[in-house]
């Protein structure tokens, strides 16, 4: 019974494969087994590092990325699965030479200690304000619930999420006084 | 810090237009485990602390690193200020063993308190001799200058003046650091003491800050490694391993080297996916391990530990004192083992370069690792650099060491660079643990209501934890050393009179080493939990209590301050908070001072806490809902930085406190992932209060754990006051606090288990009537004659395309498909209840395969279940289904079988059990059980029609969605697609009512049939995943039509559950399941999963296919599915079966199933449930 595990020469499912991807508005391609995860990709193909490894078990949220605008774990999305989506790395997130409104918003409330996690709290909160634009402290801490931060910087990276709300409410308000 | 170490280092020693400040030290600093005398015995030591470069530009140089705290912003600042230079001018260069000095590992709270000292004076030696240069260049006394923005000025004429690059320039000047220099004074102080913004924030919040995890250096390789089955328990390994099988990986693309060493065994790929499918794969044989005493209620191991005792303090006469006690209060209080817990699991790179190494890692104490890498190589330090990046927060000494050595063997072993990357069930298992500790207190009360005496003991079993490497490839003892580490704090901070303090020293049970706080962490939960209950027993209010017996001012003015801050109340008994419905509330006070390093220590920064509780009295959930804490710290470097870091050591230590406790079984560590070690999270986060004492004109100290040593005592203080219980060990996980409220009363009647009628009992009964049987009936059919196999050419290529989606329609593949996929190669052994039964080569190979079987022969196989020879296939292979296929069909399929590829490779010969080795006796069997499945109505239109075809014949659905009987027949009528199991996974019934919490609509079974998913319903897993995979090729309308014909059979509502109704009560929490799958299943972070209330597995009467997608986990729909729904999520589920115990999955399932399918009676049995599927053989997918 155990020979019946053996793997055997030339698995297709370890052959490499090319995938195109659209990561951070730009189209590349890549080569890899279908079942890569996509966290290896952007790291070791794409040389991104927002996205750290952490658990590989998408308990953690350390490799978060926004997938078609969403944060989800990109330590579980075999590389295959993400030809076709918009992937979103934390250095894909400004534009226009400008960091996005939640990166100022942790950078101004220092919201780090060792930073490991910080790919994921500033991503997960980018998403939740994109669907949520003014959450309450219950909303916040529940959208961050699963994203795991072991140092201890809970308080800052809550203000600088509420801060990060504040922000983007007011550059909307801005826009929208412009508009009309 | 770019470039080559060795090229860094010699620029410093020779290059020109610099200022350089060095200092001489007699020997090194000492480490942990030094041999006598071995730190002087290096001899005298000039080492560079700063230089100043023609620009003015200042690059300074501190043996500590940056652990996450900020550190290099605060060291930066010093410098800054003492130089008088812009802060932005100031770069740190920390803990490169190359270029930085060597101060010892950063621990112990040290770096600003004294390791930034030597700094601070360096600063203070360039500024002198700058000023003295402008004095000449200015031709002015020194007195008339003034330094501004690292330009000296002449005082009065502002105008005038010399940047220092200007000074600095055209020279090379070494000065060596003088001690007396004199220091700038604090209340001139501009940038020290203010909150300057940290400088890594910014490049961490973009991507663009390198942690050691991020350097890739050109040619690099990545390395997994494969530790011994003794998770976390380094004193058993060395010489455990028996062998290693190369050809397990063999398969793996990219593979450069299996490494092994000892007990080491690594491995290196081109690819980091590749690399970590090679740990996976590869087959170690390792001498088995078991024996640990029982660390998850550690108090019997540690007494049972040998140790020696170690008499730290004895004041007065404690015997006699306690001998005339008017109330004697003896207690002991139980730490349990914890972890790091860093985020990031260690990593590392290491590299060779013509014969010198170079190592890129998270140490917290790079000359120290550089000594063991040289002991474990046999190379001379001087040709080892560590260059030391940051990792993730480690908070003592977690797996970074370990790694670098890992990746130095494996570079060492293949000659090019090697990252290695530890998985996060290796870093939970193996990072040396904050070990439990056990604190005796004996005393009592004095006629007065005073402390009688205090007559403390402590028990730590833990030491520096030995480099893993060292120990795997026998460089260094497996036998653990003992480390004097008990004694932090272990003298408490009050007058008793009579007092005594023993730390009985001793090694580490499990692998265990410094963790934030250290023994005192623990040995003042104890000092702190005691003098509360000395308090309440004297009917006095604890702080006052406290007051009367602290005689250290700053101490005292410290507790006053925060008892103010948090408007406490004195009182003299609990329950003065009262409670509201189920919920009680309470507040707690403690207080410490840490003192750490060796005994009798230096302290740092003074802290208290006031923590307000809220307690679930029926769950036992405890919140910590606000913490008050007090710092007095002496000078702030930067408050916002020791404001950052009280907050950090009030949430983590508040986690340890409630949740934090690792588990271990017999072998080791079972805490492998973040379900089974859970961490506060946001949720749970107390709100917290500061109040920072300014003492600008004192010492700094330091800071980085001292607001975490007050946490445990306040928090049970705070428990008590709410309950009136004292809890004395920890942690207060809603378990142990339910149970101390709730102590059980009366013994509830066990529910006798459920036992279904023994499988063997049935079958040896069945297998007796099957013998008798045996004789009367001509078990051998006849031989067809062999033919040359046919020419594909003869047959059209439309039967060919017609074969191939009978070929779909049939899922052929799933069974037959070679164990590498080569289609129809055959070899596969599938799981059936009488053993494993293999698939036959049905590639038109002669020899192997079916090359040589006329048509007649291969229809009769298919229909009557008889190979070519006349023997007697088992009904694996469902020929009671295929009877029904229509002859075009079936020679369609002929002629796409034989126009496949021939594959010459034989499947292994099926060899069953008895009675069921005996193949004679499938003749019986289809006397018995054969019956063509022919389902046919005129009536009900050409779609049920077509579908029933599909789904009855060639379809074989009832091949596993029938129950079976015995003899491994599928059972008819009632019965007929009523659930069945296939290669360890439940098919459930297709016929009548289903458990699905909503019907199977026609809609339903189509989107199921055609995307592998139906968001009313689930995914296809399992076999049933490839069988969909297989189904891409038919079109709609025929996926339509089983739909229709499948939809004909379901019933109307849900299947009753039989029995009494079942009212299960509403689940207790789970942090297992919170901590393991909430994250995808409840949080959204895995997409659009389908709601596990509607998941079919969970309502089923069978936990077998829950278990299989937790051991084994589910691929993403995109990698499974030819036609997959664009919603579904793009993320797979990850296979648990490295990392949870049988205890845990079930924990999982019993949790889920009580949450998400509360009408559903509990599963009985889970655990072993779990372990028989553990048992089975994954099932291996197309």
């Amino acid at each position: 019974m155990q020979d019946d595990r053996r793997p055997v020469a030339n698995d297709p499912r370890l052959a490499p494969v090319r995938h195109g991807l659209t990561v951070n508005g730009r189209s590349v391609a890549v080569e890899a087994a279908p079942g890569t995860r996509l966290l290896y990709v952007l790291r070791n193909d794409l040389a991104l590092n927002g996205p750290k490894y952490g658990c590989g078990l998408g308990q953690c949220g350390s490799c978060t990325v926004l997938v078609d605008g969403r944060a989800l774990r990109s330590c579980a999305i075999p590389v295959r699965a993400a030809v076709g989506r918009r992937i979103t790395t934390l250095e894909g997130l400004g534009s226009g030479g400008r960091l996005h409104p939640v990166q100022e918003a942790f950078i101004a409330e220092n919201a780090a200690q060792c930073g490991y996690c910080l790919n994921g709290m500033i991503l997960t909160t980018v998403a939740l304000l994109a669907a949520n634009p003014d959450p309450s402290e219950a909303e916040i801490r529940s959208s961050l619930q699963a994203n795991l931060c072991r140092c201890g910087t809970h308080i800052e990276i809550l203000r600088a999420v509420r801060a990060a709300a504040a922000r983007l409410r007011a550059a909307r308000t801005g826009s929208d006084g412009g508009e009309a | 810090m770019t470039g080559h170490p060795a090229e860094r280092r010699r620029h410093w020693q020779e290059a020109g237009d610099l200022l350089l400040v060095y200092r001489e030290t007699m020997g090194r600093p000492p480490r942990l485990g030094d041999p006598p005398g071995a730190a002087l015995a290096v001899g005298p030591q000039r080492e560079l602390y700063l230089a100043v470069d023609g620009d003015g530009r200042v690059t300074a140089f501190n043996g500590h690193v940056d652990l996450g705290t900020g550190i290099r912003t605060a060291l930066a600042q010093i410098v800054a200020e003492e130089l008088d230079v812009p802060f932005d001018r100031v770069a740190m260069e920390l803990g490169s063993t190359a270029t930085a000095p060597d101060q010892g590992g950063t621990i112990a709270s040290e770096t600003i308190q004294i390791a930034a000292v030597p700094l601070r004076l360096a600063a203070a030696t360039a500024r002198r001799h700058l000023v003295e240069a402008a004095s000449r260049r200015l031709n002015r006394g020194t007195t008339e200058l003034a330094v501004e923005a690292g330009t000296v000025r002449v005082a009065a004429e502002p105008d005038r003046g010399v940047p220092y690059g200007d000074l600095v320039r055209g020279a090379r000047t070494e000065l060596t650091l003088d001690p007396d220099a004199p220091l700038k004074a604090v209340e001139d102080y501009t940038l020290v003491g203010t909150p300057v913004p940290r400088v890594d924030i910014r490049p961490k919040a973009t991507g663009a800050w390198t942690y050691v995890h991020d350097v890739r250096v050109p040619g690099m390789l990545h390395g997994r490694v494969v530790r011994p089955p003794a998770p976390g328990v380094d004193s058993v390994v060395g010489g455990l391993l028996i062998g290693v099988d190369d050809s397990s990986v063999a398969h793996i693309p990219g593979l450069v080297a299996v490494v092994v060493e000892g007990d080491f065994v690594g491995i290196v790929a081109e690819r980091e996916e590749n690399a970590a499918e090679a740990a996976r794969c590869l087959r170690a044989t390792w001498r088995p391990v078991d024996g640990l005493p029982d660390l998850n209620r550690p108090e019997a191991a540690l007494r049972d530990n040998p140790a020696t005792p170690r008499r730290l303090l004895d004041r007065g006469d404690v015997e006699r004192a306690l001998a005339h006690a008017r109330a004697r209060l003896d207690r002991t209080y139980v730490w349990p083992y914890q972890m790091h817990g860093s985020i990031g699991p260690s990593c590392a790179v290491a590299a060779f370069r013509d014969g010198d190494l170079v190592v890129w890692s998270g140490t917290q104490n790079p000359h120290a690792l550089r000594g063991d890498l040289a002991l474990l190589l046999d190379l001379p330090e001087e040709r080892i650099a560590i260059e030391r990046h940051e990792a993730a927060g480690c908070y003592g000494r977690n797996c970074a060491d370990d790694v670098a050595a890992d990746a130095a063997l494996l570079a060492r072993a293949v000659g090019r660079p090697v990252r290695v990357q530890l998985t996060r069930e290796q870093e939970h298992a193996w990072e040396p643990k904050g070990a439990a500790q056990v604190m005796d207190v004996r005393g009592g009360l004095d006629a007065e209501g005073g402390p009688a005496a205090y007559d403390f003991e402590t028990r730590y079993p833990s030491n520096g934890a030995p480099t893993l490497a060292l120990i795997l490839t026998g460089k260094v003892e497996a036998t653990p050393a003992v480390y004097p580490m008990g004694d932090r704090t272990a003298v408490p901070p009050y007058a008793f009179g009579h007092a005594r303090v023993t730390v009985h020293d001793m090694p580490p049970i499990a692998r265990a080493s410094w963790l934030r706080g250290v023994s005192a962490l623990p040995n003042t939960f104890a000092h702190e939990s005691y003098i509360d209950e000395l308090a309440t027993a004297a009917g006095i209010d604890p702080i006052e209590y406290r007051l009367r017996y602290l005689d250290d001012p700053r101490a005292a003015a410290l507790v006053r301050a925060v008892a103010e801050r948090a408007a406490w109340v004195p009182h003299t008994r609990p329950g003065t908070h009262g409670g509201s419905g189920d919920i009680l509330y309470g507040r707690g006070f403690a207080y410490a001072v840490y003192v750490h390093g060796p005994f009798p220590g230096k302290a740092a920064a003074w802290a208290a806490w006031v923590a307000d509780v809220a307690v679930n009295r029926v769950t036992g959930e405890v919140a910590v809902t606000r913490v008050v804490v007090g710092q007095d710290s002496g000078l702030m470097i930067n408050p916002d930085g020791v404001r950052h870091q009280i907050h950090g050591n009030v949430i983590q230590s508040t986690s340890r406190v409630l949740r934090e406790s690792v588990g271990f079984d017999a072998t080791g560590v079972t805490s492998r992932e973040w379900g089974s070690y859970p961490i506060l999270a946001f949720p749970q986060v107390p709100e917290i209060d500061v109040l920072m004492v300014p003492r600008q004109d004192q010492p700094p100290l330091g800071a980085g754990e001292s607001a975490s040593v007050p946490s445990a005592a306040a928090i049970t203080n705070a428990l008590f006051d709410a309950t009136g219980i004292r809890f004395r060990e920890l942690p207060l996980t809603a378990d142990s606090v339910r149970a101390a409220l709730n102590p059980p009363r009366i013994a509830g009647p066990d529910e006798p288990p459920r036992r279904r009628r023994g499988f063997l009992a049935g079958l040896f009964g069945a297998g007796a009537g099957m013998l008798a049987l045996a004789t009367t009936l001509m078990p051998w059919r006849p031989t067809y004659p062999s033919i040359e196999r046919p020419d594909p050419a003869a047959y059209a290529a439309a039967t060919i395309a017609q074969g191939r989606l009978v070929a779909a329609a049939g899922a052929c593949l799933v069974c037959h498909a070679g164990p590498d996929r080569t289609s129809f190669a055959g070899g596969r052994g599938l799981e059936t209840p009488f053993g494993l039964v293999y698939a036959s080569n049905i590639t038109p190979d002669p020899g192997a395969g079916i090359g040589a079987w006329s048509y007649p022969a291969f229809a009769r196989a298919m229909r009557e279940g008889v190979s070519r020879d006349g023997h007697h296939l088992y009904p694996a292979h469902p020929y009671p289904s295929f009877s029904g296929i229509a002859e075009r069909d079936l020679q369609a399929l002929y002629a796409y079988l034989m126009a496949q590829a021939p594959v010459a490779a034989r499947a292994p010969e099926t060899a069953l059990r008895f009675p069921f080795s005996l193949r004679p006796l499938m003749a019986e069997w289809n006397a018995l059980f054969h019956r063509p499945a022919t389902v046919a109505d005129p009536a009900r239109g050409p779609d049920w029609n077509r579908g029933a075809y599909l789904v009855e014949a060639l379809g074989h659905c009832a091949a596993c969605h029938s129950p079976r009987n015995v003899l491994g027949a599928e059972r008819r009528g009632a019965a007929h697609l009523g659930g069945g199991f296939a290669d360890g996974w439940e098919a459930p019934a297709l016929a009548g009512l289903s458990r699905a919490p909503l019907p199977w609509t026609e809609d339903d079974l189509f989107a199921y049939l055609r995307t592998g998913r139906s968001p009313r319903h689930g995914s296809a897993a399992g076999p049933m995943a490839d069988v969909v995979a297989s189904l891409g090729p038919l079109p709609d309308a025929d996926i339509r039509a089983m739909a229709v014909y499948l939809a004909s059979l379901a019933g109307e509502g849900p299947a009753p559950w039989p029995g009494r109704a079942v009212a299960s009560a509403p689940p207790a929490a789970s942090s297992l399941f919170q901590g393991a799958c909430a994250s995808c299943h409840e949080g959204g972070a895995g997409g659009d999963l389908v709601p596990l209330g509607l998941v079919t597995s969970l309502h089923s009467a069978h936990p077998d296919n829950l278990i299989q997608a937790i051991l084994n986990g589910v691929a993403a729909s995109a990698e499974r599915f030819p036609t997959a729904d664009p919603t579904a999520p793009p993320a797979a589920m990850p296979a648990f079966r490295e990392t949870l115990t049988d205890g845990q999955v079930a924990e999982a399932a019993a949790y889920a199933r009580a949450r998400y399918a509360p009408g559903a009676p509990a599963w009985d049995g889970l655990e072993a449930a779990v372990a028989r599927v553990r048992g089975l053989k994954p099932h291996a997918g197309l």
